[in-house]
């Protein structure tokens, strides 16, 4: 029987729009699946991936586990004879895909598109700009810099938070069960694959996967960088609370505290890891692409808050009080962009990523 | 015929000697230049044609019985044209003329190669063996005059050529000399030169012993090739009875060559048939984007299809490493059809590399536009001059002949104005 | 011309070493009773001194020159003496080279050759060229689309009176239908306008062209440079001449009806050609209810490579869907073109063209194998087809199907005609009357008034396209004048049609040119010998008029054969044929030949092979072997012939009765793929040979003494050994019974 393709201009040019500028390259010679390091040998992407999306088969890309396999390695791209740049065109049908299976839908919208990028700033700036109108807190606080208590108090940010993340959790869980719905309809995939998910999670935590690219080979490291940074700051944070609630033990704390060396060691891993990123990228752009929307504006909020929140220490430390408050803001309010809009963002590729490789691994998929 | 009554053809390849002799036996008087010591050019490398398998050396030997017998062709080897100026019926041409040291005397009787203790590398089969500094590339070559390379050879210090001719055809001393033109117009015929594979780092160019070019390939069955003919593989000698051909090495491809070289698919199909006739159970394989076999071709792609023994893979290879044990190459390719990803394995593997316009190694003596990638833009040419063949865009030989009579008419337009 | 006979033997490259020269000169003087002291030697007879002693012999009144050296495939600017009769013999290359030296076995070999090349400047006379009077050297242009515009311009501008003759009211053929073009040059970005309009106007205004529209050529008479053309328009006739023609009568798309399994009849499946027509004229819509198509598929190949329709690659049609799809998306953003192609072909530069083409976001394709084109019922079609990169099978919607429709010659009508004309002459007048009754007749070209047929032969196995069967001689053709250009030759795009035509006007000129001062033209340029009937003699058996490729020969009212000699191409093949043994040409005829054979020494002990050697590829592959020192059997005497073709029986009968033990005979391949410069040349030797077999029987001689091998002039490694096999052969069964009468 026949399958019946129904071509999408508009998914096309969506994708096009979204950083696959050069999606309509490809002349299907299948270069990329011959270079690529991390496709499985049986029906490998990303040819296939490529003539899906110059045809618009939007169904058969957004549910695709495959896109996520890929890790932009972007070996692909170098060798593409046509200019094609696979890499970039995978990363913009995932945009594409976390746009799809965002919950709510407007707000992935509103994060993949330029247009509402003031608009997705404006209500953690709002948000916040009403506590400190409401606190009284809009001008510049004197004497010794205290954020929590002459600024933005600890519970306060903590409600804003713990709301943002429950949207944020919401929108994630939401966003994966209809993809693994979609990942499993037709399969007969049920219930959790926990073997498969534990596989995936000691791979990720070496970056194994991650460690073949060829073209690029450097970006694993920064990767592992920025992941481990992460890990840390986010130990921190537990740390942090244990520290307030549990021992009520008020920040700020002194520099040598274990719990301060960790988080700043965090910190600093960080921001070694983003800035190799950016570094990377750089470099890389002539073969590997020079990235989407997308891509840039997650790199720049991971690189705003890391120097954001290390700028704060730094200006607290060195009492300069008329820069300390307003860097710490806009640390607050990236922070919140990067947590509340995580489902929309590029962070998502977390989830995603996690889902399609536990689905791939588990139905045998994935590349050993 | 008066002296500015004439046409100068650049290239003494199929090309230039088509318009020379198609010139002339239309009433115009010819001067061919050719930068090399012998006419032919890249088509006196081919084994075969195709699609009809017949032997270039058969058309050559009918073109160079026309400059024989037409009188109205003369012409130069080792002839670089320096400067052009004028315009169209009154250009001057300098040509500066490198030592053959050898002369007209010459019979061609050979003594002076055997007497030559000079090994050097035989570019004319692409680097497969070595000749000797006093050479001749093979035994149909035109002008049928030895000629001494100057880059090995040790000169006056060794003298033995000298002392072994017996007719005093070696000249040792012979100087360059600077000649001038007066010619109405001017056929530049400068040909193509192979796209360099050692760039092509992922398919072993240039470093894998039995990864060839196609054109090496052509030198391999040639009867006058480095191994009289037989396909036997460079590492080691052995039959080849497996091979692979890699289409579109370089060329469609923007990091290399973005245009398509137009006659690498035939080649490819040309050659398959190379080895499937010297070894009946031998197996080829041809992987490729499009196979591209334009008209009548399309009749020797079924012929050569039809062949069990030949596949056609669709699928661009992508990666060739060597199997160091047994000198056997492996590709990488997916086929696409299969829907898999392959690694086989060949006795050798021809890259079919693709055409680089001349331009690209040496620059043309005239004002004009090239294409990024070194085609001549024919609308940007002064009046007077045209440009033939595979100068313009790659093209087999039907189509350079058909260009290269086509530009002779040219050429009597402006040597009658 | 007082023949003064001047017999020169170069004793250098071994020639001095390998045979008694003393007696060699001696031999010649009796055997080929030269004056003795007309025979001299040289060390290097190429030399300064060498050509200076032959040069003053000419001044001396010296005319007849026979060179005993190398072959004449060499130093052929050192022993040119113009205004004598100069024959080389090839002693280097077929004794020196090739032979033991010093043997009585080489040194007969060497005073035969020298024998024979006395001999046959004995017989044969210096030639005389022969001009026919009144000659045009106008040009005749036939059909009036790109290729005839540019051919017409082309000689134009060279300077010769040219004649357009176009069918249709209009010029411009299909070129002018078209709403765009493929982009012609780089960087192959944006679609070109038609150029063929301001070629209409640069034709129409040439003071060189005179255009005749609305007409055909009702009939071709005479030959080169002498053509009577009859044309014919409304109803009224007029006869011109001219010198040359170029045959430029384009093509016809392929009959869509013929393709139903790709949907044609549903009005909305149409032909590329239709398309243009569509664009042309504004929207692109589906054509049952006049909507704006949105989802336009071009299927490539609609009859092109396919066994059951065209079985070749119309060359452009990949090109010009991808055009089409640039209408489509040009004249609605929100519509797809969707080109499901075999392979895309757009070789050369004009993979630029493709991948601008390609780059545009509604421009979508996949190779495909489209296995039908069925209704979708909503007015709309199915795409059906299998082994695509979008899955194994697959369906698609569009509301309008383009056939990108391939390209059939103007020329295959007529072909087919006359092929099917032939078949059923075969089955005797009655079948070949019912044909002429029963089938339509197709358009004719040319119309020749030739006794081989009205039209251009086209090429055997190219459905029909007039091409050229040589890849090194593309504008060859089976009839002296006339050259095609254009679609009619190969499938080829609007540039490279121009750019053909230019190549067919050069080759018209040129004949003009040669017919102009009694020369020949390809493969035997500037010869200026001919053939020279003894018409007394003839019997009009019509061998000749049957068997010469090139139709040169017709006949008069009474069944006689005729010579025109502008046809001629001197391939001899009418020589070889005639069992009159009439024709003649100055240096070539029966005699000559037979005279050289005769001259060989039969020697009682001794094993004589004569080998006819074609002399455009066998003789050059006996001379390269030589030069690689190969090893020849002494017994071999070779004679070069103009073409196997112009071998004629008589020589092998004359060579058995005189004592030769075997004839071989080496020509060009035949059949498919053709190397014969002539054609027909070597068939027709294999045709005559099979002949043979029963002459050999009358003598009672066995039929492997003689044989016919078809050699390539690349085979020469291994030529030695296919002749010494022969030797071998003729050898084992033993001496020629003849030789002790």
């Amino acid at each position: 029987m026949s399958e019946q393709i129904k071509p999408d201009l508009k998914f096309i040019n969506s994708v096009i729009n979204a950083g696959g500028e050069s999606l309509k390259k490809c002349f299907q010679c299948a270069t990329c699946s011959v270079v690529c390091k991390v496709t499985p040998d049986d029906k490998p992407f990303p040819r296939k991936e490529m003539v899906q999306a110059q045809w618009g088969l939007k169904d058969k890309l957004l549910s695709n586990p495959d896109i996520w396999l890929c890790h932009q390695c972007s070996d692909c791209t170098a060798y593409c004879p046509r200019g094609a740049k696979p890499g970039e065109v995978l990363g913009a049908i995932r945009k594409l895909s976390i746009e799809h299976y965002a919950f709510p839908s407007f707000v992935g919208k509103a994060v993949a598109d330029p247009k509402f990028l003031l608009l997705t700033f404006a209500v953690p700036v709002l948000i916040f700009g009403a506590v400190l109108m409401a606190l009284g807190n809009l001008k510049i606080p004197d004497g010794e810099i205290v954020y929590a208590e002459k600024f933005m108090p600890v519970p306060v940010i903590d409600a804003v938070f713990i709301m943002s993340a429950i949207f944020a959790m919401i929108g994630f869980g939401v966003g994966i069960t209809r993809y693994w719905k979609d990942l499993t309809s037709g399969t007969k995939v049920k219930g959790l694959p926990m073997a498969a998910i534990m596989a995936t999670v000691t791979e990720f935590l070496a970056h194994k996967k991650f460690k073949t690219c060829e073209e690029t080979v450097d970006r694993s490291r920064s990767h592992l960088f920025t992941f481990y940074g992460f890990v840390g700051l986010a130990i921190t944070t537990t740390w942090a609370i244990v520290y307030l609630y549990g021992m009520q033990w008020l920040s700020p704390y002194p520099l040598r505290d274990p719990m301060k060396i960790f988080g700043n060691l965090s910190a600093a891993s960080l921001l070694i890891g983003i800035t190799l990123v950016i570094i990377n990228r750089l470099k890389h752009a002539e073969k590997a692409g020079s990235g989407s929307y997308f891509d840039w504006l997650f790199i720049g909020v991971i690189f705003t808050i890391v120097t954001t929140g290390l700028l704060s220490e730094i200006l607290r430390l060195l009492h300069v009080p008329v820069l300390a408050y307003p860097v710490y803001f806009i640390h607050l309010v990236v922070v919140f962009f990067l947590f509340a809009y995580a489902p929309f963002s590029k962070m998502a590729h977390m989830v995603y990523r996690t889902t399609a490789l536990v689905y791939a691994k588990h139905t045998g998929r994935d590349k050993a | 015929m008066a002296e500015n009554k004439k046409v100068l053809v650049i290239g003494g390849g199929f090309s230039g000697l088509t318009a020379a002799v198609e010139t002339a036996e239309a009433g115009s008087e010819v001067i061919i230049v050719e930068k090399t010591p012998f006419f032919g050019g890249r088509v006196t490398q081919l084994n075969k044609y195709f699609p009809k398998l017949c032997p270039p050396n058969c058309g050559l030997e009918i073109n160079f019985k026309r400059i024989k017998n037409s009188g109205d062709v003369a012409y130069h080897t080792l002839a670089e044209v320096e400067k052009i100026t004028g315009q169209e019926g009154a250009f001057e041409v300098t040509v500066k003329i490198k030592p053959r040291y050898v002369n007209d005397k010459c019979v061609g009787c050979n003594a002076c190669a055997e007497a030559c203790p000079v090994e050097m590398p035989n570019e004319f089969n692409f680097g497969l063996d070595t000749t000797k500094a006093a050479y001749i590339t093979h035994n149909q070559a035109f002008p049928f005059i030895y000629a001494i390379d100057d880059r090995y050879c040790k000169g006056k210090a060794c003298g033995k050529c000298a002392e072994a001719c017996k007719y005093n055809a070696i000249d040792l001393d012979m100087k360059p000399e600077t000649i001038t033109l007066k010619v109405s117009s001017i056929i530049l015929a400068a040909g193509w030169d192979l796209y360099d594979v050692s760039k092509l780092d992922n398919l072993g160019g240039g470093k894998i012993k039995n990864v060839i070019t196609n054109m090496q390939m052509e030198r391999l069955a040639s009867p006058n090739g480095p191994t009289a003919g037989k396909v036997l593989r460079p590492s080691d000698g052995k039959e080849v009875k497996n091979i692979a051909f890699v289409q579109c090495a370089g060329s469609r491809d923007e990091n290399h060559l973005p245009y398509c070289s137009f006659i690498c698919c035939m080649a490819s199909l040309k050659q398959a048939t190379y080895v499937r006739e010297q070894y009946p159970d031998a197996k080829a394989e041809i992987f490729y984007i499009d196979i591209r076999t334009p008209g009548r071709y399309e009749q020797f792609y079924w012929k050569v299809k039809d062949d069990p023994n030949v596949t056609l893979t669709k699928g661009k290879v992508a990666g060739i490493t060597e199997d160091p044990a047994t000198g056997d190459v492996i590709l990488e390719a997916e086929d696409i059809f299969g829907g898999k990803k392959i690694r086989r394995s060949f006795d050798m593997v021809v890259l079919a590399a693709g055409m680089v316009p001349s331009t690209k190694n040496s620059k043309i003596p005239v004002e004009v536009s090239l294409t990024p990638d070194g085609f001549v833009l024919p609308a940007t040419l002064q009046k007077g001059i045209y440009a033939v063949g595979t100068l313009k865009s790659p093209v087999d030989v039907a189509k350079s002949v058909q260009d290269a009579t086509g530009v002779a008419i040219k050429s009597i337009q402006s040597a009658r104005r | 011309m007082e023949k003064k006979f001047g017999v020169y033997i170069c004793k250098g490259c071994g020639i001095g070493e390998t045979v008694d020269i003393e007696k060699l000169k001696k031999n010649t003087a009796g055997g080929a009773r030269v004056p003795a002291e007309q025979i001299k030697e040289h060390g290097i007879l190429c030399s300064p001194e060498g050509l200076e002693l032959i040069r003053n012999d000419v001044k001396e009144g010296t005319n007849t020159i026979i060179v005993g050296a190398c072959s004449p495939r060499v130093k052929f600017e050192e022993f040119d003496f113009p205004g004598t009769l100069t024959e080389r013999v090839n002693l280097r290359e077929f004794v020196s080279w090739t032979q033991e030296p010093m043997t009585e076995a080489t040194q007969t070999l060497a005073e035969d050759y020298l024998k024979m090349g006395v001999i046959k400047t004995q017989k044969g006379n210096l030639p005389e060229p022969n001009i026919l009077p009144d000659l045009s050297n106008a040009i005749m242009v036939i059909g009036g689309g790109i290729s005839g515009l540019t051919a017409a311009l082309e000689a134009a501008n060279a300077g010769y009176q040219v004649t357009l003759v176009e069918k249709e009211a209009e010029l411009g053929g299909w070129s002018a239908k078209l709403y765009k073009e493929a982009p012609r040059q780089y960087p192959y970005e944006k679609l070109d306008e038609p150029m063929i309009f301001d070629k209409i106007k640069e034709v129409e205004a040439h003071q060189n062209i005179k255009v005749y529209k609305s007409t055909t050529i009702e009939k071709t008479d005479g030959q080169p440079g002498l053509f009577d053309v009859t044309l014919a328009a409304n109803g009224a006739s007029e006869t011109i001449k001219v010198g040359a023609f170029i045959m430029a009568a384009g093509w016809k798309p392929y009959d869509a009806t013929k393709l139903v399994h790709l949907g044609y009849g549903n009005p909305n499946v149409i032909t590329s050609v239709q398309m243009e027509e569509m664009a042309k004229k504004g929207k692109i819509i589906r054509p049952s209810d006049g909507k704006e198509a949105k989802k336009v598929a071009f299927i490539q190949c609609a009859g092109s490579r396919d066994a059951n329709h065209l079985p070749y690659c119309s060359s452009f049609c990949c090109a010009t869907s991808l055009k089409q799809a640039q209408y489509v998306r040009e004249k609605n953003s929100d519509a797809v073109a969707m080109i499901f192609y075999k392979d895309i072909r757009t070789p050369g530069q004009s993979e630029l063209f493709y991948k601008n083409m390609q780059n545009n976001p509604g421009v979508l394709l996949t190779k495909a194998e489209v296995s039908a084109i069925t209704d979708a019922g909503n007015g709309n079609l199915y795409v059906e087809a299998d082994h695509t990169f979008l899955g194994e099978k697959i369906q698609v919607e569009a509301d309008l199907v383009v056939l990108a429709i391939g390209v059939v010659p103007a020329t295959r009508a007529p072909q087919e005609y006359l092929d099917g004309l032939t078949e059923a002459g075969k089955k005797g007048d009655d079948a070949k009357k019912a044909y002429v009754d029963e089938t339509a007749k197709p358009d004719f070209i040319l119309n020749l008034n030739y006794k081989q047929g009205p039209e251009l032969p086209t090429l055997e196995g190219a459905y029909g396209f007039a091409d050229s069967n040589f890849i090194c001689f593309q504008y060859e053709t089976r009839r002296t004048g006339i050259y095609s250009a254009g679609c009619v030759r190969q499938p080829m795009n609007m540039a490279e049609a121009a750019q053909d035509a230019a190549g067919a006007a050069l080759k018209a000129i040129q004949c003009v040119e040669h017919v102009a001062t009694g020369t020949a033209v390809h493969p035997r340029a500037w010869d200026q010998t001919f053939p020279d009937p003894m018409m007394i003699k003839c019997t009009s058996c019509k061998r000749c008029t049957d068997e010469c490729p090139f139709g040169a020969i017709d006949e008069d009212a009474k069944g006689t054969p005729f010579f025109r000699v502008n046809r001629c191409r001197r391939c001899a093949t009418c020589l070889g044929a005639c069992p009159e043994r009439i024709v003649s040409f100055k240096d070539f005829s029966v005699d000559i030949v037979g005279s050289m054979l005769k001259a060989i020494d039969i020697n009682e002990d001794d094993f004589r092979i004569l080998v006819l050697a074609c002399e455009n590829d066998a003789y050059p592959a006996l001379d390269s072997a030589a030069i690689k020192r190969m090893k020849i059997s002494p017994s071999v005497r070779i004679i070069p012939v103009r073409c196997l073709g112009a071998t004629n029986l008589v020589w092998v009968t004359d060579a058995f009765s005189t004592g030769i033990d075997g004839v071989l005979l080496l020509g060009c391949k035949y059949g498919e793929n053709y190397q014969c410069h002539f054609v027909k040349g070597s068939e027709l030797a294999n045709y005559r040979f099979s002949k043979v077999q029963e002459t050999l029987n009358k003598l009672q001689l066995e039929a492997e003494r003689c044989q016919l091998i078809q050699v390539s002039i690349s085979e020469y490694d291994k030529l030695p050994q296919i002749i010494n096999d022969f030797v071998a052969r003729v050898e084992e069964i033993g001496p020629n019974p003849f030789k002790d009468l």
